[in-house]
């Protein structure tokens, strides 16, 4: 099963652009969770804790990247399956935290039914949709949904509608990269702008606030307001060359709230400047870039559309994270891959990353066959 | 080939064309809000955050002590706790204004008012006083229970302090929270400081108050102080010596006993004050911590007005105090000499009307020292019949009555000086020969203040000067004016009132102090005309509010130096009988006590 062979064909660049974004991340951890106290500076646990999951992450990549990604396809239902059964079991017993019930208490360790969730719809999304000789018709495209509407329904139910919006993301990628036929196409460009604004009746009271708030920050501006005026202050006033490494007064005095989660980008802008953002948002176009090289090259459709999923699972984030501390997009619990400090958001990345380097990887594999 | 590129490219975009539109998008989206908020805006966001990590907090500067004119503290300031809210830090705001209504005791209601008014003034992340001075019970309580009530602030600031309220609250006045007015006329006033409201405190609030000073913090988000550096220093507002004797004040005080009146004792050659009585009188303490509604309400429906500072906020009918004007308008228009006499057979008769002397009886002939010794009415009758209303008028303005006296207290009146411009403009009526007569022993229309007799009086016995009384200590006096009065003028009408004292016919008898030369005038203004039931009663028999007035204007001389003594009874009865032991005890203050003058 595995070659040594198969090494040769690895993506090195995808490889090294995530291990750069990787240290771009940690350096940036490090100086967000910094406190500066009156007798000098204190690291916080988060770092530590990063460098270790950092460790966990590359052990589980590697685990995606010696599978045969060909043993996914069958493999998807029975993960699915068990992503669901799990996520029933979290609204059944799950342990709430601040809110929101999602952690499943195993004993050993906290599990989050969500992040086996994302992987498993985005497999067996890929394996539905590269089954499909054609592009994609109504009934096709319903299978599709709706295989995925029944997680996604489970964790907005939870509430976490940022993870719930991913995995319908992460699918809506994977069709119109597929493409749906003309009519249909045609019909959907008119009913779901039509429909979308009803959805504001679904939506829970912080997340109407959060939308009026984008719309009107300093209405505000010390409540529902604060987090968005405070990280356009951070990344602001970086100014060109940036405030320079752990000297942001905006986030090392701690105005900026969730400077080591959701606004860790806030940070990163505030202590670059504009030089080092535009080099970190190259690098993250670069990254997805290198994916969409893997999807071209993919030696079977399954493979094409896996690497579609994780660029469109990174491509998601990355737009709303950004979108989202620079002011142009709602305020959405979703964090920024690599940047954002998170253990098993870390391990979800690196899997999904080991999943487009296996399909990379064995590119020539039935050539050889 | 890849397995993707299948036979029908789509139209629309769909493939891998699309993944490559969407990281352009991306890229050139994110890059151009990065330019626009880091480099078009920079200098506003990084005003902006500047904003954010300095904070100024206001340092208090001390309010002037003021001490009397022997050193004895008579308003200070002490430390007061006040419990305060930092908004920013209190998660719950209801609730904590719950609890604080639980340990005051306080109407709920009344802590929302106060922390509504304050929310628009008081920034976020500023201590917000909910409840100035606060006990020290609870002070204690609430550090108790610190943990439990975050955002919730014990505050020190100072508190005006009068330990001698009472019997000094008309001339010190008092400071109290500053109103939404006075916030918006005097931008330099924060939510919660001290203004003057009454007295010395608001007329010399500018001087007093200081310059606050301006502390410049760099602060964390959670307003923890990481450094601090002093923009501007705290100037401490100016000290004052009052020229009030404390013990003197307190001797007047217990010589009024407790009668509604006033009484002013001045120095005559300085101006200066040296003790000014209005009684009764009220606790300027309970203005400073927030006055109860009840004790305000008590204090507005007192019928003997203890807000009112008589000496100069009150104008009586002078009565026959007046007599001594006239008798110097008299003298210099040439109309009487001191051997000039008048027959009063105890009536004056005016066209069909008897204007009645105090004594039934008659006096008998009557000479000028005579006319102010027993206070003869029908003497002054004739003079002023002679003299006619205009001249008195304008001689009683020269003499200073008819305006304020310029003393540093608020609201001082005027008083009233008739003429027959006056009459006919008031009341549209023609001034009556008749009404002067009544002018001419100081009824009907005249008012005066205590003050203003006493600085005539002084003006008799300093050789003439009048000044502008103060409250303050001060070596030079201020010359406003002078005594329309030549030097034998005055000298003839100060040996009058020293008669008066001094001989036992004299009204002022009761103030003759061995050793000291004294002198006085006694007045007994009539409130209403007195009725007929009344006439013959004593003043005690008489409902309070039909007495008389009683008067009693005096100086005395000892040691070179003049003293001007004015007693003044609301509704006392008589000038001798009853306000001239009043005075006399005064005396007995000045000369045998320790007033430290």
């Amino acid at each position: 099963m595995i070659d040594r062979r198969l090494f040769l064909h690895m993506n090195w660049w995808l490889l090294g652009l995530t291990a750069m974004l990787f240290c771009f991340g940690a350096l940036n951890l490090y100086s967000a969770s910094t406190l500066r106290a009156e007798d000098g500076l204190i690291l916080d646990v988060y770092f530590n804790r990063q460098m270790i999951w950092g460790g966990i992450s590359l052990a589980a990549m590697l685990g995606f990247m010696l599978v045969d990604y060909r043993h996914f396809k069958s493999a998807g239902p029975v993960f699915y399956g068990l992503a669901v059964f799990l996520l029933v079991c979290v609204a059944v017993f799950g342990k709430t935290i601040s809110g929101s019930t999602r952690w499943l208490d195993l004993g050993l360790f906290n599990f989050q039914p969500t992040e086996l969730a994302k992987i498993a719809v985005l497999v067996v999304g890929a394996r539905m949709v590269s089954g499909v000789p054609e592009r994609l018709g109504l009934w096709n495209l319903c299978k599709i949904v709706a295989m995925g509407f029944v997680p996604a329904a489970l964790i907005a139910k939870q509430p976490d509608l940022g993870s719930a919006l991913s995995i319908m993301l992460i699918l809506a990628g994977i069709i119109l990269y597929k493409g749906l036929t003309s009519t249909l196409f045609r019909v959907l460009a008119v009913l779901i702008p039509g429909v979308l604004p009803f959805g504001w009746f679904f939506l829970y009271d912080y997340q109407k606030q959060r939308i009026l708030t984008f719309l009107d920050p300093n209405s505000d501006p010390l409540g529902a307001g604060y987090h968005v005026i405070q990280s356009q202050i951070a990344i602001g006033s970086g100014g060109f060359w940036g405030k320079g490494f752990m000297q942001g007064s905006q986030s090392q005095l701690r105005f900026l709230p969730e400077k080591h989660t959701d606004f860790a980008f806030a940070v990163f802008g505030e202590e670059w400047g504009l030089v080092g953002s535009v080099v970190l948002l190259s690098l993250f176009s670069a990254f997805l870039y290198q994916m969409y090289a893997v999807a071209l090259e993919a030696k079977d459709e399954f493979g094409s559309c896996l690497a579609v999923g994780v660029f469109f699972y990174f491509f998601w984030q990355i737009l709303i994270n950004m979108g989202m501390t620079l002011g142009i997009m709602p305020v959405v619990g979703i964090p920024l891959p690599f940047i954002s400090y998170g253990g098993s958001a870390s391990v979800v990345n690196f899997c999904m990353i080991g999943m487009v380097l296996n399909v990379g990887m064995r590119r020539f594999v039935f050539k050889k066959n | 080939m890849g397995a993707l590129d299948s036979p029908q490219r789509p139209a629309i975009l769909c493939g891998p064309t699309l993944l490559l539109v969407l990281i352009v998008l991306l890229f050139s989206t994110f890059s151009i809000r990065l330019w626009y908020l880091q480099v078009y805006r920079y200098d506003f966001f990084a005003g902006r955050s500047q904003d954010n990590r300095t904070r100024q907090t206001t340092m208090f500067s001390p309010r002037g002590i003021i001490w009397d004119r022997n050193g004895v503290l008579l308003a200070e300031n002490v430390p007061a706790y006040a419990l305060a809210l930092v908004r920013e830090e209190c998660p719950d705001i209801p609730r904590t204004l719950d609890q604080i209504a639980l340990w005051t005791g306080l109407p709920r209601a009344d802590l929302q008012k106060a922390f509504d008014l304050g929310k628009k003034r008081v920034k976020h992340f500023d201590e917000q006083v909910i409840v100035p001075n606060i006990s020290f019970d609870l002070v204690a309580t609430v550090e108790v229970h610190h943990q439990e009530w975050p955002g919730l602030v014990i505050v020190v600031r100072p508190k005006r302090y009068y330990a001698h309220g009472t019997e000094l609250a008309h001339i010190l006045g008092y400071v109290a929270r500053a109103n939404e007015a006075e916030l918006h006329n005097d931008p330099t006033l924060q939510l919660g400081d001290d203004v003057g409201k009454q007295g010395l405190e608001v007329v010399l609030e500018q001087r007093l108050r200081g310059d606050k000073g301006l502390e410049e913090f760099e602060v964390d988000a959670l307003g923890r102080v990481l450094a601090s550096r002093v923009v501007s220093p705290p100037v401490a507002g100016e000290d004052f010596s009052l020229s009030v004797s404390l013990p003197l004040q307190q001797a007047a005080i217990n010589a009024l006993d407790n009668r509604a009146g006033a009484i002013v004792v001045m120095d005559a050659d300085s101006g200066e004050i040296l003790a000014q009585v209005s009684l009764p009188s009220y606790d300027p303490n309970e203005f400073v911590v927030g006055i109860s509604q009840a004790n305000w309400d008590a204090l507005q429906d007192n019928e003997l007005h203890p807000l009112q500072n008589r000496p100069v906020q009150s104008a009586y009918p002078p009565g026959s105090v007046f007599k001594l004007l006239i008798a110097g308008l008299a003298l210099e228009k040439g109309l009487v000499s001191p051997t000039t006499s008048v027959y009063c057979t105890g009536k004056y008769t005016l066209g069909q009307r008897e204007f009645r002397c105090w004594k039934r009886g008659g006096h008998g002939k009557v000479d000028l020292l005579k006319s102010l010794r027993e206070s003869c009415d029908v003497y002054y009758y004739a003079a002023g019949e002679r003299l006619g209303v205009d001249a008195i008028h304008d001689y009683a303005l020269q003499c200073g009555f008819g305006e304020k006296t310029g003393l540093e207290l608020p609201h001082e009146r005027s008083g009233n000086i008739p003429s027959s411009a006056w009459k006919l403009k008031r009341f549209g009526e023609r001034w009556q020969k008749g009404e002067t007569l009544n002018f001419s022993i100081g009824q009907g229309h005249t008012l005066t203040t205590p003050l203003q007799i006493a600085r005539f009086v002084g003006a008799l016995v300093n050789d003439g000067h009048l000044l502008r009384p103060t409250l303050l200590r001060t070596t030079t006096p201020e010359i406003v004016g002078s005594l329309p009065m030549s030097a034998q003028t005055r000298k003839l009408i100060l040996d009058a009132m020293v008669a008066t004292v001094e001989e036992d016919q004299g009204t002022a008898r009761l103030i003759r102090r061995p050793g000291v030369r004294v002198g006085g005038k006694t007045g007994t203004a009539q409130v209403v005309k007195l009725m007929e039931q009344y006439e013959k009663k004593k003043t005690h028999e008489i409902p309070y509010r039909f007495r008389d007035h009683a008067w009693l204007a005096s100086f005395a001389e000892k040691d070179g130096r003049h003293y001007v003594v004015v007693v003044m009874i609301e509704h006392g009865g008589h000038g001798g009988a009853d306000a001239g032991p009043v005075a006399g005890a005064v005396y007995d203050a000045i000369f045998n006590g320790q007033p430290g003058l």
